[in-house]
């Protein structure tokens, strides 16, 4: 790719979320105009009140603005997190909750939705069991001898499946009336528990995790290559496997943690990006981060605006998702495979 | 001592040792061909040189630089390895693929330079694929697709290429290719090679085309021959080794030399 075409491609990159997250406070059932907007974001960053009626100023940076962050922030940790794991297990079918982060972290909110009232409980045991999955799935991988990469993946379908049981078992035993909606709800995904104390919670990890990818993101092209080859072109394996597992389990347990379980996202996004920019990690991880983020906030824009209950993300990533993805194949004859 | 000096190295798996006792030096400008029927170690060994798997008893030096316990990146800058021909996951630009063999020279959170950039067009250019630079490198053909491979080697600018097998599953033409290629590299780049292949008339092909070559033969554990690939390869070895039985044919080349090849006749009876 030439020199001024990355450099436009970067800048498109980087501006589209934020055009995401501007064009979704104008979105939802109470209508705003323009001037409104703009003139409350503007006293906003000054800190001041816009001076309009305060239902403007609450709607607008306490509800709108905090969604639509989260949700680009979400969505672009778990596209970057699912990228990253494809090119580190050298495996095209692999997303995001490979090592078993989903399934922990969703054993971990059902556990405390059984256990506890609040919803912080919930952030917070899903996070713990996210990590704890992933740690276990390295545990079980590494049982004999060194942590090779399909040991790896088989860890993490073992803990993944323990953890589906167990979830299994907290909604069997849970209230029908009252806790099992709520975990079945918590399941499908969303964002509309965000509020900005919720928001600082999850997003310094996925910020970390998401940071983390980037720095390290062309190596994952040499860690493609397999092991073997990788050490002997001079990676250091154990330091560069830790830091990709290390930030994609930081990024995408937190992402799980404040939005529920959302699927399709890690798997089929990097793939969008494949067929977009090709798959070299260096150019195909910036891109995913930003497609992932553009493409979560439309999908709860969407949900907002086609029914008033919110249909929750899940179903959306998939029904709109599937038959864009198919246009695409169609439309780059597949990218390259 | 030469480049590369290999010292009563030995390795198993669990209590199956692969091999011991293993000696052999390589000069510098050398080209030196492992010869071994299958599973006779020659891919352990070379991955044992390269610090993929680690020696159970042995040294291994490089320019007189003890390579056990060196880094990967440190090992990296000395040694280039050609893998095996295989199936490639992500299908990456032929210039992406090259661009690894910056590895050892870039950090682990940044990416290779302009600098780099340049080099592997170079390399590119060196094993005659400039013209490939963009294409997809799972597009290509075997004999192209480890063309594109020793030119990641050379960018890694090590005074040492290890190559396994660099001419399996190739046609008869790309063979001669990868070959040639490989004189070419030794000849005008004072490149040193080690490669393990299950053609002994690659190190006479080499040794006919005016190489320093030199040939060991891996077998039941040991180095069972080495030496001058026209001294050590007989029909006496080719039975001893392979369990076949040959002709050894020469015939008077250019510049009066005489030039050997080995024809396999039959397997011996047991």
């Amino acid at each position: 790719m030439g020199r001024s075409k990355y450099r436009f491609l970067k800048m498109i990159i980087w501006t589209a979320p934020f055009m995401c997250i501007f064009l979704s406070l104008f979105i939802g059932r109470y209508p705003v105009d323009g001037y409104t907007v703009i003139k409350v974001l503007s006293s906003g960053m000054l800190g001041k009140t816009s001076g309009l009626s305060p239902i403007y100023d609450s709607l607008i940076l306490d509800i709108r603005l905090p969604r639509a962050v989260l949700g680009a922030v979400v969505g672009g940790s778990l596209a970057i997190s699912g990228g990253a794991l494809q090119g580190l297990f050298r495996n095209p079918l692999v997303d995001a909750g490979i090592l078993g982060v989903s399934s922990g972290a969703a054993f971990g909110a059902a556990l405390a939705i059984l256990l506890f009232r609040q919803t912080f409980m919930i952030y917070l045991f899903a996070f713990v069991f996210g990590i704890l999955a992933v740690y276990l799935s390295y545990q079980v991988g590494k049982i004999y001898h060194t942590a090779a990469n399909v040991m790896l993946v088989l860890g993490g379908v073992v803990v993944s499946s323990v953890f589906s049981a167990l979830v299994s078992f907290i909604k069997f035993v849970a209230d029908p009336y009252d806790q099992l909606p709520q975990i079945v709800f918590w399941l499908m995904g969303s964002l509309a528990s965000s509020n900005i104390a919720e928001i600082k919670f999850s997003v310094i990890p996925m910020t970390a995790g998401i940071i983390g990818l980037l720095a390290i993101r062309w190596r994952i092209n040499v860690l493609s290559m397999g092991d073997k080859e990788a050490q002997a072109l001079g990676v250091d394996l154990t330091i560069a496997k830790g830091i990709v597992i290390i930030s994609t389990t930081m990024a995408t347990a937190a992402a799980v943690c404040v939005s529920g379980t959302i699927g399709w996202i890690g798997l089929i996004i990097p793939h969008v990006g494949r067929m977009l920019v090709g798959n070299d990690n260096k150019v195909l991880l910036p891109v995913s981060l930003s497609l992932g983020a553009c493409f979560l906030i439309l999908i709860d824009n969407m949900g907002r605006i086609i029914s008033e209950g919110e249909l929750p993300l899940n179903i959306l990533t998939a029904l709109l998702g599937a038959p864009f993805y198919v246009y695409l194949i169609k439309k780059t004859k597949g990218g390259g495979w | 001592m030469g480049l590369l000096k290999v010292e009563n190295a030995a390795f198993a798996y669990g209590k199956k040792v692969v091999f011991e006792n293993i000696n052999f030096t390589l000069q510098e400008g050398e080209m030196f061909c492992l010869l071994g029927p299958n599973g006779s170690g020659k891919t352990t060994l070379l991955d044992s040189i390269l610090g993929l798997s680690k020696l159970h008893t042995g040294t291994v030096w490089l320019n007189k630089v003890q390579m056990n316990g060196l880094k990967p990146m440190e090992i990296a800058k000395k040694m280039a390895y050609v893998p095996q021909m295989q199936q490639r996951t992500f299908p990456y630009r032929v210039i992406d693929m090259v661009l690894m063999g910056r590895t050892a020279y870039t950090s682990t959170f940044s990416s290779p330079t302009d600098e780099d950039l340049h080099m592997a067009a170079k390399a590119l250019s060196l094993v005659g694929m400039e013209g490939f630079k963009e294409c997809i490198y799972t597009n290509l053909s075997g004999g192209e697709g480890q063309l594109v491979m020793i030119a990641r080697a050379l960018t890694q600018d090590a005074a040492l290429i290890i190559m396994d097998e660099p001419t399996a599953h190739l046609d008869f033409k790309h063979e001669m290719m990868i070959l040639e290629k490989i004189v070419q590299l030794v000849k005008e780049r004072k490149k040193s090679i080690l490669m393990a292949t299950h053609f002994p008339n690659h190190a006479l092909y080499f040794e006919n085309n005016g190489l320093p070559t030199k040939v060991a033969m891996l077998k039941d554990r040991h180095i069972v021959a080495a030496g001058a690939p026209s001294k050590v390869l007989s029909e006496k070895t080719m039975e001893e080794v392979y369990g076949i039985q040959s002709k050894i044919l020469s015939y008077d080349g250019l510049r009066e030399q005489v030039y050997q090849y080995v024809i396999p006749l039959k397997t011996c009876s047991q």
